[in-house]
């Protein structure tokens, strides 16, 4: 079975993402933070990070600069706003993310995007 | 426990028209619903016009079945908003609610043309990943304003003809509070932009009165903040309450005051020696030249006040009428003193500026006798307080 690592600090998000997938039949982890999510990936390899750009402590283009140092091959999506910051965006895409989702979401989309990934 | 649910209409729709706030309203609304009907839970996605999408704005239920604010949204060619907003489907569709259960067996017996059937099973699709049962839509007039989305119930029974029309009920009345509150926000706008549109040309008009002067240049401007100004200090004091209106008429007096003269030739105006009677005589014309221009905008009758008595005197000895003490408008009083004030401290063609301290011993000395005696101290309490 795939695994996925859903990041995100609001707790709202995460158990609705986690519930969402696992009735794909998909194995969900989550953390709630960057730093977590970190400590995580060396432990349990996930095969796909969704990560949330926006997040008190280490945000989720640091995180992504950190978990892609480690393994540069780890598949990535971010989860953004409606109108994500350039820059930001722009650093994702250099640091080699796989895609982007804007929220609000079409939850068909958040599921075709994931499931593509990990077929 | 049977819930009475025409008391439950009756209630929802009196606090609907105390609550303004159509947030406070569409979360009111779902917890009634999750807390009274006894659903797993219940949400709704609301159209939001400046991102052209149907947003879940409110949800509520248990952690995992409570879908966060925000988080997801309905395109207009999401099936299940397409199946709601499209006549070709509403007509079909011939109820208000879209029940799951119905729908599928609804697309299992019968032959169905092919793009209903693909819209149907797309709608079905989208109710299982929201994990709602019944989905009702909100209308106002003909526009889909939002779709309440309700999870199974907690005894896992259907819902029954008279729950199903109490919802659409609900709906229509929520639409209809929501639509108002909109109204309302958007005649909010409209008002304060035509506000904002008068201000600028009144501003723009003040300025083509100023460059005509040349040794008033910016005069217009000192004048109407130090009149707003005086007309704070005299509120503070509480002598005076004034109402939002008049401070918004005291900023139009003070930009137009000196409106007349326009109508008056230049060289009297910008002349450095003392002027004659008949030039005297042109100069004193320009309130009522300017009540001449303006008078015909009623909004402006206020602010007209200050326009044409400026020039008036606390004792009597000013024009154009010679009004007296309280005769004069206090709107015009303030002006009077805002404009002296500021005439003394500049540069005229005829003298040369004069400094702070000793304008202010002016106004002290001219207080009941030029000057309105309140509007006077307002003015040297606001120098001494070193705000001037």
């Amino acid at each position: 079975m795939s695994k996925l690592l859903i990041v995100d600090d609001e707790a709202d998000v995460r158990e609705f993402a986690a519930n969402f997938f696992r009735k794909r039949k998909i194995d969900v982890i989550t953390a709630s933070s960057g730093e977590e999510a970190i400590e995580i990936i060396e432990k349990q390899k996930p095969d796909l990070l969704l990560l949330d750009i926006k997040m008190g402590g280490i945000d989720g283009v640091e995180t992504l600069r950190r978990v892609k140092q480690k393994d540069r091959d780890l598949k990535v999506i971010m989860v953004t706003g409606r109108k994500p910051e350039e820059d930001a965006f722009e650093a994702c895409r250099r640091l080699g993310a796989l895609d982007y989702i804007h929220k609000p979401l079409e939850l068909d989309e958040l599921e075709q995007v994931v499931l593509k990934e990990l077929s | 426990m049977a819930i009475d649910y025409k008391r439950e209409l009756e209630n929802a729709a009196k606090s609907m028209i105390l609550v303004h706030k159509p947030d406070t309203l569409i979360k009111m609304i779902v917890r009634m619903i999750v807390q009274k009907v006894e659903v797993r839970h219940a949400g709704i996605v609301l159209y939001l016009k400046d991102k052209n999408t149907y947003v879940l704005t409110v949800s509520r239920g248990p952690t995992g079945t409570k879908i966060p604010a925000g988080f997801a949204r309905m395109d207009n060619d999401n099936p299940l908003i397409r199946i709601f907003a499209e006549n070709k489907y509403r007509r079909i569709l011939n109820s208000n609610a879209l029940v799951y259960g119905e729908t599928k067996n609804f697309l299992r017996r019968k032959k169905i043309r092919p793009d209903l059937k693909n819209i149907l099973n797309g709608a079905l699709r989208q109710m299982e990943m929201f994990e709602t049962v019944t989905c009702i839509p909100s209308y106002f007039r003909n526009d889909l304003l939002g779709v309440l989305l309700l999870g199974v119930k907690k005894n896992g029974g259907k819902f029954n003809q008279k729950e199903l029309d109490f919802f659409v009920a609900l709906a229509s009345d929520v639409a209809m509070a929501i639509r108002n509150a909109q109204l309302f926000r958007e005649l909010e706008l409209e008002i304060d932009k035509t506000h904002r549109l008068f201000i600028n040309t009144t501003i723009t008009l003040a300025a083509a009165i100023d460059a005509k002067d040349h040794y008033t240049r910016n005069h217009i401007s000192r004048v109407t903040s130090l009149a707003l100004a005086i007309a704070d200090k005299l509120s503070q004091r509480n002598e005076r309450v004034f109402e939002k209106k008049f401070i918004e008429n005291l900023q139009i007096a003070g930009l137009l005051h000196d409106i007349g003269k326009i109508g008056i030739p230049e060289a009297i105006l910008n002349k450095r020696g003392s002027l004659n009677d008949e030039e005297r005589r042109i100069i004193k014309e320009h309130p009522n030249v300017g009540v001449g221009i303006l008078k015909t905008i009623p909004e402006l009758n206020e602010s007209l006040l200050g326009v044409k008595y400026h020039h008036e005197k606390f004792d009597g000895t000013g024009y154009p009428d010679g009004l007296k003490g309280g005769q004069i408008p206090l709107i015009a009083a303030i002006i009077s003193v805002a404009d002296t004030f500021d005439a003394m401290i500049t540069d005229r063609p005829y003298r040369k500026a004069l400094p702070k301290a000793k304008v202010i011993d002016e106004i002290r000395r001219e207080s009941g006798k030029q000057f309105n005696p309140e509007v006077a101290s307002a003015l040297i309490e606001l120098y001494r307080e070193k705000k001037i």
